[in-house]
């Protein structure tokens, strides 16, 4: 018995010893190692000095790295705007399409597309008489009432994030697409027969059954936000205030060799990271707490209400 | 950059011993083998340095085959427009027929050859990467002192250490702006300028005269913006030392010292062309691939880049005689200076052969002194007798060119580390703040003075912070 369970460990050992190990080796240890920089006040290479949280009081103390975050609210609204877009196209490609798998692939393709590619599709896309200003010119825009994509501060930074959701939309509604086809289809041929409109089948059996993609969703796209980096690094390398939280690390980082500060950046971000996912949490715990049941929507409240009246009192007359 | 400095300065504590004695050990290791060389000393490097050895006289019985990695793939190929290698090693050929020259391009050099180097198998010649000074003897031979070569080519502080010369320089190149001659002329533009304020007023003109877009900034390129750092040290103050000795120790740099020179006025002349409408319409999504056809079709006026570019924007389009190249516009106490700095320089593997040594030694003096390739490649003359300027620099007529000294010993990195604290990285991928410039000027939120400031800021904190003596 006893060899039996020191061969069982053997086998388990030998299997998890590779993955564990790189796991360790490529994320664990060096994020460690990232902590510790956080740390010193170092470059890549010399000597290092070791400040304590001085480089995170510093974080706080400059307000052009605080503002960075503020971008992040852009990427957000996006983040919000990309999920529900995502929801209600996966949901139309539920119920019967047109050349379904076309739509499917067309609304798909961008993700396959290397994020520097779209960088590159997009600069040319928002430049000043390129692509978008002809396109809008052929449907009746003046070319010169139209904004400078890039240039404006007040819009370019709609402009990068349009780019990321145009980017991440497709994938979103494939995860959504794949939780929905994984409800057992009985139940959707049942609500049909009880007579539910399409609105009531959503909310009532697709919503339930892929809560936790939506969850997963959500947190990927606001950690995805916090951390927008291509966009901004391909399409404007930073400049003219698009310079989100990650692109400003970067250039801490490699442009004036301030390793320690930007581990810090690095560290500190995850906490934020860390503390959006818990108040998402708490919120979507409080969204989803009656999802499912049947008394749920104000607005069908008062109708479910006579509905189960009704039942009741055909119960009561069968019995 | 600066943290490389220390570590190579740690380095250079532990090997400065044997980099001392260096050309002592190649000396009596050559007179060893002097008797296989056949004739007693042609092949003792130890006696013949770059100065000594004379074309044509040196080393004439020598028959061997050295090998040189080289940056320029393009030169490699039948179909390089200019003068390939193999004509070049022709001709090399007619004075020593014996030598057979190998050539290795590679086409990420500045990362590949770092690579080949430490790996020891890269031939007898190379174009020196970027390591510090102080490794610069454990790899390559020394051509003499830094004296010697002095009289014999330019840019000979380039490559030295401790007072050795370990590298000659393949060609210069010289800090100016790039403009379409047709474009000047169509706005009636007769004499180039050569203070901030003519070149304003000649803009100025080009936008009200001319369809063109007077000055091209590429701001979206990035890398294009930092170039303007390269002129505020020789360039704006006809001083050689200003860049790597007296910026560190200077007050408020960015100061404006009102007689038209300094970093000052050069960011200046960025900040006004923006302010008065004189460069594109949407500089956020400029082109630089474009932009070197747009000069040569003459739909842009200037562009600010160094010397390198030339051949670029000849190449891009039908016009390349319109493509013309004078001196920054700014004026130092009457005079006009431009920064002018070597390339890649050649280096002689000091583990080779004393054969190959010396052979290696003929073909670098012969390359930098007789060949022509610094003419023929649009360059700063390397033989410090040759006057001979490419037609590129006709426009340099009585600029004197300033090629910045190194650091003073012991503060190899405090630039650097005055770069990194300050975060302005000049003349180091400080692309964003002159970015910046150009976006203060667009949406007039910041005065150019307001933004001097605040470099003059962050500067001094930097001192500061690291204990510099300033100048006041």
């Amino acid at each position: 018995m006893n060899k039996r369970k020191w061969k069982q460990a053997q086998v388990i050992l030998t299997f998890l010893i590779i993955p564990v190990g790189l796991l360790i080796l490529f994320t664990y240890y060096p994020f460690g190692k990232m902590v510790q920089f956080s740390f010193y006040n170092m470059k890549y290479i010399g000597p290092r000095k070791f400040v304590g949280f001085k480089n995170y009081i510093q974080i706080f103390k400059r307000e052009d790295i605080l503002r960075t975050l503020l971008l992040s609210l852009y990427y957000m609204a996006g983040a919000v705007i990309q999920v529900f877009l995502a929801l209600y196209l996966a949901t139309i490609f539920c119920f019967k399409v047109k050349a379904e798998n076309f739509w499917k692939g067309f609304i798909f393709f961008p993700y396959l597309i290397n994020g520097i590619a779209i960088g590159f599709i997009f600069k040319f896309f928002y430049t000043r008489g390129f692509v978008l200003d002809t396109v809008l010119q052929a449907i009746g825009f003046n070319p010169n009432d139209l904004p400078y994509w890039l240039k404006d501060q007040s819009i370019n930074n709609w402009s990068l994030v349009y780019s990321s959701v145009w980017r991440y939309l497709g994938s979103t509604m494939v995860l959504f697409l794949g939780a929905m086809m994984s409800v057992d289809s009985t139940l959707y041929e049942a609500a049909s027969i009880d007579g539910a409109n399409k609105w009531q089948t959503f909310w009532h059996i697709i919503l339930p059954s892929i809560k936790t993609i939506v969850t997963l969703n959500v947190i990927l796209a606001i950690t995805g936000s916090l951390s927008a980096f291509e966009p901004p690094f391909v399409i404007t390398s930073g400049a003219n205030g698009t310079g989100t939280f990650f692109v400003v690390m970067n250039d801490i980082a490699h442009t004036s060799q301030k390793v320690g500060l930007a581990s810090a950046m690095a560290v500190f971000l995850l906490v934020i990271i860390f503390i959006a996912k818990f108040i998402q949490d708490a919120i979507f715990r409080f969204l989803f707490r009656n999802a499912g049941t049947d008394i749920d929507d104000r607005e069908f409240k008062k109708q479910r209400k006579r509905e189960e009246k009704a039942r009741m009192q055909m119960h009561r007359g069968g019995r | 950059m600066a943290a490389a400095a220390v570590a190579a300065s740690l380095v250079a504590c532990g090997s400065s011993p044997s980099a001392g004695t260096e050309p002592g050990t190649a000396g009596s290791e050559a007179s060893g083998n002097s008797g296989n060389a056949g004739n007693g000393g042609t092949a003792d490097t130890a006696d013949n340095n770059y100065t000594s050895v004379v074309l044509g006289e040196t080393g004439k019985d020598i028959k061997t085959k050295i090998k040189i990695l080289t940056h320029r793939t393009d030169m490699v190929g039948d179909d390089y427009s200019g003068k390939s290698w193999k004509d070049y090693v022709a001709e090399f050929n007619k004075i020593y027929p014996e030598i057979t020259v190998e050539f290795e391009a590679i086409t990420d050099y500045a990362e590949d050859s770092l690579l080949r180097l430490q790996g020891g198998d890269w031939g007898d010649i190379m174009m020196i990467p970027a390591i510090d000074a102080s490794e610069l003897s454990n790899y390559f031979m020394p051509y003499g002192t830094v004296d010697q070569m002095k009289s014999a080519i330019r840019f000979a502080t380039d490559k030295q250490y401790d007072g050795i010369c370990y590298g000659v320089p393949s060609t210069g190149n010289a800090q100016g702006v790039l403009y379409n001659k047709a474009v000047f002329e169509k706005a009636g533009i007769t004499t180039l300028p050569k203070t901030p304020e003519e070149f304003i007023n000649d803009l100025t003109l080009i936008k009200e005269k001319t369809d063109a877009i007077p000055l091209y900034t590429n701001y979206a390129a990035g890398w294009t913006m930092g170039a303007w750092d390269a002129y505020i040290a020789g360039t704006a103050t006809g001083d050689a030392t200003y860049m790597n000795q007296k910026l560190a120790h200077t007050a408020n740099p960015f100061a404006d010292p009102g007689d038209g020179s300094h970093a000052y006025n050069v960011y200046k002349v960025l900040y006004d062309a923006v302010a008065k409408g004189l460069i594109e319409d949407d500089y956020s999504t400029t082109d630089w691939e474009g932009s070197k056809g747009m000069l040569n079709r003459g739909e842009i006026g200037t562009m600010v880049l160094g010397s390198w570019a030339y051949s670029q924007m000849q190449a891009a389009g039908d016009k390349p005689e319109d493509i013309g190249y004078m001196s920054f516009p700014i004026t130092v106490n009457g005079k006009q200076y431009a920064t002018a700095g070597p390339d890649y320089a050649f280096g002689i593997n000091k583990d080779a052969s004393d054969e190959n040594r010396m052979a290696s030694l003929l073909f670098v003096k012969w390359m930098t002194n007789e060949s022509g390739y610094s003419y023929n490649e649009g360059g700063i003359p390397i033989n410090a007798e040759d006057d001979k300027y490419p037609d590129l620099y006709a426009a340099f007529d009585g600029v004197e060119y300033v090629s910045d000294e190194p650091a003073l010993a012991g503060e190899e990195d405090l630039k650097d580390t005055l770069n990194s604290d300050s975060e302005l990285s000049i003349n180091s991928g400080g692309d964003k703040k002159v970015q910046a410039i150009i976006e203060h000027a667009s949406n007039g939120d910041m005065t150019f003075d307001q933004i001097m400031d605040s470099w003059n800021k962050a500067w001094t904190e930097a001192q500061e912070l690291n204990g510099v003596d300033t100048d006041n």
